[in-house]
């Protein structure tokens, strides 16, 4: 009887001492929580290029600028004064005497010194960014080139602490955004002397220089030491991530969730679930199937607003397919008739929620006084004509051609409407050739293609987060479409100081991108949350979708 | 016996190096690049410093630093959470889906061991059929259908379980009773074949000619031997199991290693695929070693040390 008895024991043990094991318990709900879709990739600031990541960068720390709660414009952060030369490339901050870290130290110029020098020896996603700094890309090309005898030379980048409290800054010409720059996570600072714990092996550069590594461990709670509004209270990986408010944060009256949770979910059901139980009070996502659900019955805590970033085709504009062949896209001609041959309300319809079809490829509405041009609406009559012009009467004799897409969403949905739409205007067929992610962003970046699905999003408040992408030394142009006159516009509005000047001339220089029509735009992308608007204060729904936690609250 | 043991612990490391190197070749060939995380391109000097820090400038370079680091218990850095190692993420993700998977397990054993018992006892009247529908619905319903519906009835509709995060056993039963389903399928209709034969066996007829209840005789003579096959069912099952479930911890949004397998590989993170392949060929072969060795206990006269 014994023995029967012992296999079930020994089970629920076992199984006790597993729970145990792999951790848990429950702990007092916080005054704000929300999902933002999956866990973190990195709390480092330096390295930081997802949004959910970007989001936590804002609540933990605070650059020399800031954004506006509501409006999310620049406005200065932990320096106050800032002063800034008439010629508007010297930037003098003055480091507010009451800034301080989250462990009671004031926050001082070396700390940003300290945070851009490391960016620039190992640079991530958004380093580019300090480019403007004079001398910082001749630091960061030379260090990392490594030539022995030439060591990179950190004196000649123009970051200078003129002493503990004031930094000055000089440009390579007058930055319009250079205070969205210094406001975004990847140039916020860093607190050396909390990081010595966690020093590692240096690395003796062969040019004799020499690299402070950290090991990864100094972003984990309890050694991380932030200056913003929040410190990480606890992280517990792929579950949750807790915040409280920094006793030693300047602006600390205006913090008004003093807990924070971010709930960590890799299934966007999961998290509406959650959210319609209570457990949170905010997400930032919806699956395509639930929005459009919500969005279809008007339901009150669906929050749908436009994004900062265009869905888009993208054609190759190279004289030649990879394979050899030549490519009809190289015609301006052909580009115009498949751009004027589709209907985008169609494409908005498979969608369905409420994206705004668009013939422009900076999103309306970014940017407040910037005049949009208008794009080639549809217009199959003059589709045709141009694509006989170019050769093609009535589809005829146009080569075998493919539509490249990733599978994920509805990017099927959208590659056969059209194509449907090609076929009857302009009596083209093309193959659809759907595949998985990464081999479709290898094949765009290589273009390996001829007409691939694309997106771009913004990422400061500046339309040269759009136009940059198609200028000659992007590494983002996937189109590769080389055009003078745009790159001429793009380089005048880079050094122009009038702000309405500089957004005629960007206006102007897309212009002449959506008449050339290396893209064709199908919508703005448009953002869905998902919260009460009755609990919930001071969520804005702006159309970069950032936020800053401090002036969030919940009334329960 | 002991030396039995040995040899198979002894060929555990050969077993796992060719896993590896099958692993690492497919890994590298695969097209894709890992350092690129969203739809923008990177500078190449970011990439380069990415490749060095990660010692994967080349297949050479790679193959020489990191097969080293493993054996020393570092699985490296992952491509995907820049903050941890694939150490942690395997430290933070095992211990939940080896929960989750022995209970799943342990439903499985128990509810398929009696509904196959019973099953074979009233072969070809009603519960023998209950048993058969139910291990048809077990084996050909995907999990994520009974995952969601579990998920969508008893959490969204009728709130007997909370929707919450892992840390306490009501959050556990949902997901474990959705993963043992095709296990519990599986052993309830190796149970019952393997029990119809043995109760038409002769050893069985003498124990009943002998005057033994019919319970005694079918839970005691011949359970013990009719549990042979699951028992071998249950070493690759096992490890499936304890390593997690993709589908079954989305629908749950458990925090364990399953989604590791799928989205290491869509991320093409390479440090990560190998971490989650070692720990998985690890359980594996312990697992199928652990079977043979329960074998030679629960029936003596299998003799597993026996030369072919």
């Amino acid at each position: 009887m014994l023995r029967l008895a012992v296999i079930p024991i020994a089970l629920i043990l076992l199984l006790a001492g597993a729970m145990v094991w792999s951790g848990g318990g429950t702990q007092q709900r916080a005054d704000f929580s929300y999902i933002d879709r999956g866990e973190v990739s990195t709390l480092d600031p330096n390295r930081m290029s997802w949004t959910q990541d970007i989001r936590v960068g804002y609540a933990l720390w605070e650059g020399l600028y800031t954004l506006d709660p509501v409006t999310l414009d620049a406005i200065p952060g932990c320096a106050f004064p800032i002063d800034i030369s008439a010629d508007k490339t010297v930037y003098t901050f003055h480091i507010r005497p009451e800034a301080r870290w989250s462990n009671g130290k004031p926050v001082v110029a070396s700390n940003f010194i300290f945070a851009w020098r490391r960016m620039l020896e190992e640079p991530g996603d958004y380093t580019y960014l300090l480019h403007y700094i004079k001398g910082a890309k001749e630091f960061e090309d030379a260090f990392a080139a490594d030539e022995p005898g030439k060591p990179a030379d950190f004196s000649k980048v123009e970051a200078i602490e003129v002493n503990p409290q004031t930094l000055r800054v000089t440009l390579l010409h007058p930055v319009a955004f250079f205070p969205d720059i210094c406001a975004f996570p990847p140039c916020f600072p860093l607190n050396r002397e909390s990081m010595q714990e966690y020093l590692d092996v240096p690395t003796v550069k062969k040019s004799g220089a020499i690299h402070e590594n950290y090991k990864k461990t100094f972003t984990r709670a309890g050694a991380l030491v932030t200056n913003g509004a929040y410190m990480l209270k606890d992280w517990q990986f792929r579950r949750r991530m807790r915040f409280e408010a920094n006793p030693y944060y300047w602006d600390r009256a205006n913090v008004k969730s003093k807990v924070i949770d971010k709930i960590s979910s890799d299934d966007l059901s999961w998290s509406y679930e959650m959210f319609a139980s209570g457990g949170v009070d905010w997400i930032t996502d919806l699956s395509g199937d639930t929005a459009s659900e919500l969005f279809a019955r008007h339901d009150p805590d669906l929050h749908v607003f436009p994004a900062f970033g265009t869905y888009f085709y993208s054609f190759n504009c190279n004289e030649k397919l990879n394979d050899g062949k030549p490519n009809p896209f190289f015609d301006v001609r052909v580009r115009q008739a498949f751009t004027l041959a589709v209907n985008k309300q169609t494409i908005v319809d498979i969608t369905r929620l409420g994206e705004l079809p668009s013939d422009n490829y900076i999103p309306l509405g970014a940017f407040t006084g910037y005049p949009a041009p208008h794009g080639l609406s549809m217009d199959v009559a003059r589709a045709q004509r141009l694509l006989a012009a170019a050769g093609y009467p009535g589809g005829k004799g146009f080569p075998q051609t493919s539509l490249l897409f990733n599978n994920e969403a509805n990017h099927a949905q959208i590659a056969q409407s059209v194509r449907n739409q090609w076929l009857e205007n302009l009596g083209i067929d093309v193959r659809l050739e759907g595949m998985e992610i990464k081999v479709y962003r290898d094949k765009l970046h290589t273009k390996d293609y001829a007409v691939g699905r694309a997106s771009w999003f913004g990422d400061y408040n500046d339309p040269s987060t759009f136009t940059d992408k198609y200028k000659k030394d992007s590494g983002n142009n996937d189109s590769n479409w080389l055009n003078d006159k745009y790159q001429s516009l793009c380089e005048k509005a880079d050094v122009e100081p009038d702000a309405m000047k500089r957004l005629a001339i960007f206006a102007q220089a897309e212009k002449v991108l959506l008449d050339e029509a290396p893209i064709l735009p199908l919508f703005t992308y448009v953002n869905a949350y998902v919260f009460r608007d009755r609990q919930v204060k001071g969520l804005p729904l702006n159309i970069r979708s950032m936020e800053m936690y401090k002036s969030i609250q919940v009334v329960r | 016996m002991g030396r039995f043991i040995a040899i198979r612990v002894l060929q555990l490391p050969l077993i796992l190096a060719v896993i590896y190197l099958l692993t690492f070749v497919l890994v590298w060939v695969a097209p894709g690049d890992p350092f690129t995380r969203t739809d923008k391109k990177i500078d190449p000097v970011v990439i380069e410093s990415m490749k060095k820090k990660m010692h994967a400038e080349s297949w050479r370079s790679f193959l020489a630093h990191y097969p080293v680091q493993m054996i020393k218990g570092d699985f490296g850095a992952s491509l995907t959470y820049d903050d941890v190692s694939v150490t942690d993420i395997i430290r933070a993700g095992l211990p939940v889906s080896v929960s989750l998977g022995l209970l799943a397990m342990v439903i499985a054993v128990y509810a398929g061991v009696c509904i196959g018992t019973l099953a074979a006892v009233s072969r070809g009247g009603l519960f023998d059929w209950f048993s058969l529908s139910v291990a048809l619905i077990g084996i050909s319903l995907p999990s994520f259908v009974i995952g969601s519906a579990l998920f969508a009835l008893f959490c969204g509709t009728l709130h007997w379980f909370p929707i919450g995060s892992w840390g306490s056993f009501s959050a556990m039963v949902l997901p474990g009773l959705a993963l043992s389903l095709t296990p519990m399928a599986y052993i309830a209709r190796l149970t019952r074949v393997s029990m119809i034969d043995m109760l038409s066996s002769d050893f069985i007829r003498t124990a009943r000619a002998k005057g033994l209840s019919r319970a005694t005789v079918i839970w005691k003579h011949g359970l013990k031997n009719a549990v042979l096959p699951v028992i071998s069912f249950l070493g690759p099952a096992s490890a499936a199991t304890l390593t997690g479930s993709f589908i079954v911890e989305k629908v749950f949004n458990i925090p364990g290693l399953g989604q590791h397998f799928v989205n290491s590989v869509l991320n093409r993170d390479q440090t990560l695929i190998l971490g989650t392949v070692m720990v998985y060929s690890i359980f594996l072969l312990t697992f199928n070693l652990i079977v043979d060795v329960a074998y030679a206990f629960v029936d003596p006269r299998i003799d597993v040390t026996a030369k072919q």
